[in-house]
């Protein structure tokens, strides 16, 4: 059903921009539906600045997954609806190999990238070309009770330990995560991975999912399941997890820095009971957050690239991005915001979060992510639910992901 | 003529994608896993839907006050659109809020919640329950209308010699409906065999790919892996070998009742 709103939707669009008025040069893109109003502020004040072009912004299903399919659908059929893409991180690669996105290196060259985190901007490249530039930053980190927790823990054995001795179950658990067979499965356990020092691909690009720190990261994933975690933790997605911490369910969340603010709301049990630092890690290695993040990129199709790239360069300033900080809740891209005077007394976790940013890697980037993090889930997946004993699942997963890297 | 062109063009550039890519489908051991779970989704809920449609159609056959009203009420779970439906089951089945934990709690049965979507198993039969919930009413529609297509004199007839309501049923309304049940029969094997968004919305597909349907595969190589060739192949086997199970379904049931 939803394959065919989107074909659908694309065609709609499309049709649309057949029927543009002559003399008037327009920028299309697609997001989520712009819910405090800071794109069509962004899009007033570059209009202002530049008469003439006109920036259009397609309000798109909230899904990220869906708006991937409708930009895919629009760039295959070669279309000319969106010029510029408007990416997730893990679009690029995928996007890139296809051909449907123009690089941007000398457009934003080295210098004007310093001000990025370097997980944004490593994200946003594919066989050294950059063809993405971030507007806003996101990454996973633990959420904890202060009331509850007196030092927060830094390794595995500390969180295990801590939570087992604070939970009440069933009324209150020691850690809630994204357990559901999805992408945000591999998300959550990339930090646990990384944090005992593995990785799915290593620097020579091989597949190193089936050695002992991997199988040791999945031992102690899959041991929170029941022990410390809810066995319902293998339906969760952000959201299943946010309700858990937020009515008082839980001591650790791992979650993204979207929660923050809606833990703190009015009518939250645990308002002003929140901290958060990052992922634990195993002794002698280090934390490390999986990379979110959007960001622009301009599409090969695109009528006006001229134009396309006055946006681009105008929407991810300082201060567009503070104003989107304000008004959609987005974390920033650019790190010169996280000393902003302003930001800092609204969002006092911000300095902790910069660390977070600054030491967050994106997931593996190559076009057939997809395939890798399919593979990579089924197997996450039935190690969590005991379908399959860790060692023997990652076995299987790297497999699988061996023979997608072979096509 | 025209049915016949808007079939054959998308038929005939499908399969000019496909072709070549239709050997890897026999080597594909995730097509067999995802195969079999789609085969047993749709022997499992459409098994009991002719069930279930058919004693509910029995019970709406009689004359009783507010029939009318309850035959109305009877079809809602069918109109609804599948998504909305889809979300609210997969509430009911949520391990902390879900009614599926509360009542069973309540009454004593569990000792604690159950993560019903969480297990392979009980994913399984979550999706089938909700798909038989929402789908009965439209073979009791079916079976309903066969029902009042019969001959009241034959049940007359029997009844004068001393037939009693079961003799009747398997003698005389049994063989009379399997007309319509052919028609359920077939109709609802399609739907489900190509059952997606139900699927898509309580489980994704998991845990650990054990609800990943024929169709959520094909999605997944069209639209997420950009491999529209082998998208095509898998879509052309999907659509005849459906096809195929659910003409052959409705031909045996047709077919013993002429014999």
């Amino acid at each position: 059903m939803s394959r065919f709103c989107v074909v659908l939707i694309a065609l709609l669009a499309g049709a649309g921009g057949c029927s543009r008025k002559e003399g008037r040069r327009v920028v299309r893109f697609l997001d989520q539906p712009d819910s405090g109003g800071a794109w069509k502020e962004i899009i007033a004040r570059f209009e202002a600045a530049h008469p003439g072009v006109h920036v259009e912004l397609v309000e798109g299903p909230p899904a990220t997954n869906v708006r991937e399919d409708m930009y895919a659908t629009s760039f295959l059929s070669g279309d000319g609806t969106y010029d510029l893409a408007y990416m997730d991180v893990i679009w690029v690669s995928k996007f890139a190999a296809q051909g449907w996105l123009r690089p941007l290196d000398d457009r934003l060259p080295p210098a004007a990238r310093a001000d990025f985190f370097p997980g944004d901007i490593e994200g946003a490249t594919w066989q050294g070309r950059l063809y993405r530039v971030p507007m806003r930053s996101d990454a996973g980190m633990l959420y904890y009770r202060t009331d509850l927790v007196k030092k927060p823990p830094e390794t595995f054995e500390e969180l295990a330990a801590a939570a087992r001795e604070l939970q009440k179950p069933p009324g209150l658990w020691g850690f809630v995560f994204q357990g559901r067979q999805y992408e945000g499965l591999v998300c959550a356990f990339l930090e646990v991975l990384r944090g005992f020092g593995g990785d799915v691909l290593d620097e020579k690009g091989e597949v190193a999912l089936d050695r002992p720190e991997a199988v040791r990261a999945l031992e102690w994933f899959a041991g929170t399941v029941k022990t410390i975690s809810p066995e319902g933790v293998t339906t969760y997605q952000e959201e299943e997890a946010r309700h858990a911490f937020q009515e008082g369910r839980a001591v650790f969340m791992r979650n993204w820095p979207y929660a923050w603010s809606r833990l703190q709301q009015e009518g939250s049990a645990v308002r002003g009971k929140v901290g958060i630092v990052p992922m634990v890690h195993a002794p002698g290695c280090a934390s490390s957050a999986t990379l979110g993040g959007w960001g622009f990129g301009i599409s090969s199709s695109a009528r006006y690239p001229e134009e396309a790239w006055a946006f681009i360069e105008f929407a991810t300033r300082p201060e567009q991005q503070r104003l989107f900080h304000f008004r959609n809740g987005a974390v920033p891209a650019r790190r010169s915001l996280f000393e902003d005077p302003e930001i800092l007394k609204e969002s006092p976790h911000y300095p902790e979060l910069r660390r977070i940013l600054q030491a967050a890697r994106p997931r593996p980037v190559h076009p057939r992510y997809p395939q890798i993090s399919d593979a990579f889930q089924s197997h996450l997946s039935a190690a969590l639910v005991g379908r399959e004993a860790p060692a023997e699942a990652l076995r299987r997963a790297a497999e699988k992901i061996r023979a997608v890297l072979r096509k | 003529m025209l049915l016949g062109l808007v079939l054959a063009v998308p038929l005939g550039i499908s399969l000019s994608q496909g072709a070549g890519r239709f050997g890897e489908l026999v080597s594909d051991p995730m097509l067999l896993k995802v195969a079999g779970t789609t085969g047993a989704f749709a022997a499992a809920s459409v098994s009991l839907e002719i069930l279930l449609g058919l004693l509910f159609a029995l019970v709406l056959h009689r004359t009783f006050r507010l029939r009318g009203w309850v035959r109305a009420v009877a079809l809602l779970p069918w109109a609804l659109p599948t998504a909305v439906m889809a979300m609210s089951w997969r509430w009911i089945f949520n391990d902390t809020y879900g009614v599926a934990n509360d009542l069973p709690l309540r009454l004593g049965l569990l000792r604690e919640p159950i993560a019903w979507l969480g297990r392979p198993a009980t994913a399984f039969a979550a999706l089938v329950a909700a798909d038989v919930w929402k789908t009965t009413p439209f073979v009791t529609l079916i079976l309903l209308a066969g029902l009042q297509s019969i001959p009241r004199d034959l049940h007359e007839a029997m009844e004068v010699d001393g037939a009693g309501p079961v003799r009747r049923f398997f003698w005389i309304t049994l063989p009379m409906l399997r007309p319509a049940i052919a028609v359920a029969l077939t109709f609802r094997l399609i739907q489900a065999l190509g059952i997606f968004d139900l699927v898509w919305v309580m489980t994704g597909g998991g845990p650990a790919d054990s609800t990943k349907t024929v169709s959520l595969y094909v999605y997944d190589h069209a639209f997420r892996y950009l491999d529209g060739g082998y998208g095509a192949a898998l879509t052309c086997a999907a659509a005849a070998a459906f096809f195929a199970v659910a003409a052959g379904a409705g031909a045996l049931a047709r077919g013993r009742a002429r014999a």
